[in-house]
């Protein structure tokens, strides 16, 4: 890396090194049997340099070569991609706690045990098939610059996705439970899983129209796709964000906070610096209600005249090579601020409504415009604060700057989903869409 | 490269083991707005390492060499700890051993095409929306990736396969006050760089569309019959039916299972749908797939029957049925799952006029915009669409998702175009991304279609 960075130094104004190195080891079962052991051992660097204004950009996995992957970066340079900002410079970061060394003693016999004994718990309690993932992960991301910055993260993942599917379908209730190592799933976990599908168990079909709608956490992904869309510093530049000239503005429920807090490190994949080497803080998007803040990386700051907040992440809406990305505004710590209703309490405050426990389709639809249509996946339908059934076929559709004005109550908890730590979030008059 | 190959993979201990080496390609042109924002071309490789010992099957994927010792006695080691597991072993189906090279025929090598002239033809067409007044921003992005593989197994085949992928996708954005619009169009193939010339005319035509949805109404909630354009019929087939004739997605699934029977009645009699990988002019073309099986067509279901499905060689064993070689990775990351390669509903007598005089009153919608299932329930989105009234197309509307139950949509086909389109760009995201996964089908009429809308 040093030695690259060496090379690349000479050929241009300012240059940087990233590397990642990784670790996976993941446990499928499914209808309750062990299926699969998959193990990934992923190594890659990418390198960008600055000339004159101008960025070159390479990448590759084996670093076999350093002079064909610095004549990628040069060759690149040609293209004249624009790149107005500096590398940054060494400051002082937290010490976060974000690596437990005990999970490199953690072997994949006991991770199939562990999903072996709560597979069993499930499956003696409940009809319903039961799918597990499990894995651990361990990465280690670093990053060197030519101003002399040199700054290593090491993090460890371990978890456990239980969920337990209605027959002839997908649709299913479900909760990941992530830590930084190797903890058995707590019994208040499976029973939550278990009283929920229970209580849900018969197929219902109510009419639609608009109602009562409380997003479980592992669903909200759908609704925050749209306001990080919405408040990205990217979208912001190119004036395809709603929400343009809105700072300041009150556009959603009082009620409602979200932030991205990079730096609590009780909770997996805390990070002190972003993939560009900007230290991470915590920032508020939207603060009661109020539009607070846009994120960006390094190249948006600089284009918005605004301060990077260290959000220059290597992730894509798909996932993807992370290596092979160029970093740009990401959200990969987004919070939405507790309310003070047990989920148990929000589900009685309910007269009649919808539970959302799974979407489909959360990516298609006119997210920029913060449009979103989803089939539920499933539904679970309620009257009188009590669950009736599950619902299919069904959807729900909006545009979050008109829900997320009527928020009805935040569960007091957060919930590790897929997309941020979620409470559960109660909205009035959305459109629900059935067969009746 | 076998030789060494060779060396690696004869050090496992196993029943069976098969080895992918696979060097990634790609050259990126990326505009967002009047902005060039990445050009480049890099490569990445790694190899991918597949075990079967004592009846428990697993993989490890490692970028290093020096990394393949580790490797290989971890891939062992979790054979071992599932095989303890297993009530029912892992056999592999039987397949012809293969020593063959193939590379794609291609029209226009992008490999031989200059970076300089990939930069000006991605520019040419994004300033085609951006000369439009209302057209806010674009992202038009030239994507070429080259897979050089090296698939050897323990039984003897060595195969050395090419899939040249160019793939040039646009998404145009018109605004007016605080109302955004996008559409999305997507050129290419698996043929090589020379369908991407001379397309001027389809940027035209989609920012007309995108300034068009600006005026367009949004669809009411609600129960209605649709006639899909060829794109929405192919994602539909993809997404709801095709998910589930992959053999892997419904295996360990007891309830899908059974009503997923070869031989059962599952959809209307003018419904018929294969998937065929083996078109070289599809983008869904390939002709081995990652476990060296050759690619064959597959008919799905035919006059409403269900009559075949996709397969590795793991799930062609325990359902006892035929290989299909329809076992893809993504790249040198992933080993090998099910996927579709060029599906599509097979043509019926009509013609697009004869639909919509059959439908009537309700809804003609055009062009996916992505979609996701989950068992018999899917849901997609479509880019645009009109009212349709007395058989005649009327006004445009937007905002439209649609979703349904699967079986109860195959039976409510009434009627089928003749006129089958294949996507020209392929793209499924199943856990890892398959650019080489494309659909298609003729315009065809659906009755009863929830409708989600605000």
């Amino acid at each position: 890396m040093e030695q690259l960075l060496e090379m690349a130094d000479r050929a241009s104004d300012q240059t940087e090194v990233y590397s990642l190195e990784e670790t996976t080891d993941s446990v499928s079962f499914e209808d309750g049997k062990l299926k699969d052991i998959e193990s990934k051992v992923q190594s890659g660097l990418s390198l960008r340099l600055i000339k004159e204004g101008k960025l070159g950009f390479a990448y590759t996995k084996n670093l076999r070569n350093r002079r064909e992957v610095l004549q990628n970066a040069i060759d690149a340079l040609k293209g004249g991609v624009e790149a107005p900002f500096e590398f940054p410079r060494p400051k002082p970061l937290p010490q976060l706690n974000t690596y437990d060394p005990s999970i490199e003693k953690l072997s994949n016999a006991v991770i199939v045990d562990e999903c072996t004994r709560v597979a069993e718990e499930l499956t003696r309690k409940t009809k319903g098939q039961v799918n597990l993932a499990a894995g651990r992960r361990i990465s280690t991301v670093r990053l060197i610059n030519s101003h002399g910055t040199d700054l290593l993260s090491r993090s460890s993942i371990y978890s456990l996705h239980a969920e337990i599917l209605f027959p002839g379908s997908y649709a299913s209730i479900q909760r990941p439970f992530v830590q930084k190592t190797f903890v058995p799933v707590p019994d208040a976990h499976l029973a939550y899983l278990l009283d929920l599908y229970h209580r849900s168990s018969k197929e219902v079909e109510p009419s639609g129209g608009a109602m009562k709608v409380l997003f479980l956490p592992e669903t909200l992904y759908a609704l925050m796709w749209r306001i990080q869309s919405a408040t990205n510093g990217r979208n912001v530049y190119q004036k395809v964000s709603p929400v343009l000239e809105k700072l300041g503005t009150k556009l959603l429920s009082e009620r409602l906070t979200i932030t991205n807090d990079p730096l609590t490190d009780t909770i997996p994949d805390a990070r002190a610096f972003d993939d560009e080497g900007t230290p991470c803080e915590a920032l508020t998007l939207v603060d009661h209600g109020t539009l607070t803040n846009f994120y960006c990386d390094l190249l948006y700051a600089k284009k918005l005249k605004a301060r990077p907040t260290g959000n220059g992440f290597k992730t894509a809406m798909w996932g993807g090579e992370t290596v092979s990305l160029r970093p740009s505004p990401s959200l990969e710590h987004l919070c939405i601020g507790t309310g003070n209703k047990s989920f148990p309490a929000l589900l009685r405050s309910i007269d009649r409504g919808i539970l959302v426990a799974g979407v489909m389709g959360a990516h298609s639809g006119n997210i920029l415009n913060g449009d979103f249509s989803v089939g539920l996946s499933p539904g679970l339908y309620v009257e009188t604060g009590e669950i009736v059934g599950h619902v299919k076929d069904a959807m729900v559709a909006g545009n979050v700057f008109d829900v997320l004005k009527e928020v009805i109550d935040i569960e007091d908890t957060q919930h590790l989903s897929p997309g941020g730590r979620f409470p559960g979030l109660l909205l009035d008059h959305v459109s629900v869409a059935t067969k009746k | 490269m076998f030789d060494h190959l060779r060396a690696i993979l004869s050090r496992v201990d196993a029943d069976y083991a098969d080895l992918r080496y696979e060097i990634k390609r790609e050259t990126s042109v990326t505009f967002n707005g009047k902005e060039l924002t990445q050009i480049g071309s890099n490569a990445t490789d790694g190899f991918v390492l597949r075990v079967l010992k004592r009846g428990g099957f697993t993989s490890i994927a490692f970028t290093k060499e020096r990394d393949a010792e580790k490797a290989l006695r971890t891939a062992e080691g979790n054979a071992l700890l599932i095989s303890k597991q297993l009530k029912l072993p892992v056999t592999l189906a039987r397949t012809e051993i293969v020593r063959e090279h193939v590379f794609p025929e291609l029209d226009e090598d992008p490999r031989n095409v200059s970076s300089e002239e990939k930069l000006e033809l991605t520019r040419t067409y994004n300033l085609i929306p951006l000369n439009h007044e209302g057209i806010v921003n674009t992202v038009t992005d030239y994507q070429e990736v080259v897979r050089e593989k090296f698939f050897l197994s323990s039984e003897g085949t060595e195969i050395r396969e090419d899939l040249v992928t160019t793939r040039l996708s646009g998404l145009i954005t018109s605004r007016a006050g605080s109302l955004i619009q996008n559409v999305r169009l997507g050129l290419g193939g698996s043929h090589g760089f020379a369908a991407l010339r001379n397309q001027e005319g389809e940027f035209e035509n989609r920012t007309a569309i995108a300034l068009d949805l600006l005026k367009a109404k949004p669809v009411e909630a609600g129960l209605t019959n649709v006639v899909l354009n060829p794109s929405l019929a192919g994602v539909f087939t993809h997404e709801a039916f095709g998910h589930f004739s992959e053999a892997d997605l419904i295996e360990d699934s007891p309830t899908m299972r059974e009503k997923m029977t070869i031989g059962a009645k599952l959809g209307n009699e003018a419904l018929s749908i294969t998937d065929d990988p083996t078109q070289p002019e599809l983008v869904g073309y390939y002709r081995y797939d990652d476990e060296g099986v050759r690619a064959r067509p597959v008919r799905l279901m035919k006059d409403g029957v269900l009559s075949g499905r996709l397969h590795s060689r793991r799930t062609a064993a325990a359902f006892h049925e035929p290989l299909s070689g329809h076992c893809v990775a993504e790249d040198h990351r992933y080993a090998p799952i099910i996927r579709m390669g060029s599906i599509f509903i097979e043509p019926g007598p009509y013609t697009f006029q004869d639909l919509l005089s059959m439908l009537g009153d309700g809804l003609c919608l055009l062009h996916h915009m992505g979609g996701q299932t989950s068992g018999e329930n899917f849901t997609f989105g479509a880019q645009y669409g009109h009212r349709v009234k007395g058989g005649k197309l009327g006004e445009m509307i937007r905002d439209i998702n649609m979703s349904g139950n699967l079986y109860r949509t195959l039976q409510n086909i009434t009627a089928i175009g003749s006129d089958l389109t294949f996507t020209k760009v392929g793209g499924c995201g199943k856990g890892q991304i398959n650019i080489r996964s494309c659909h298609g089908g003729p315009h065809i009429l659906i009755r009863g279609v929830v409708i989600g809308g605000q």
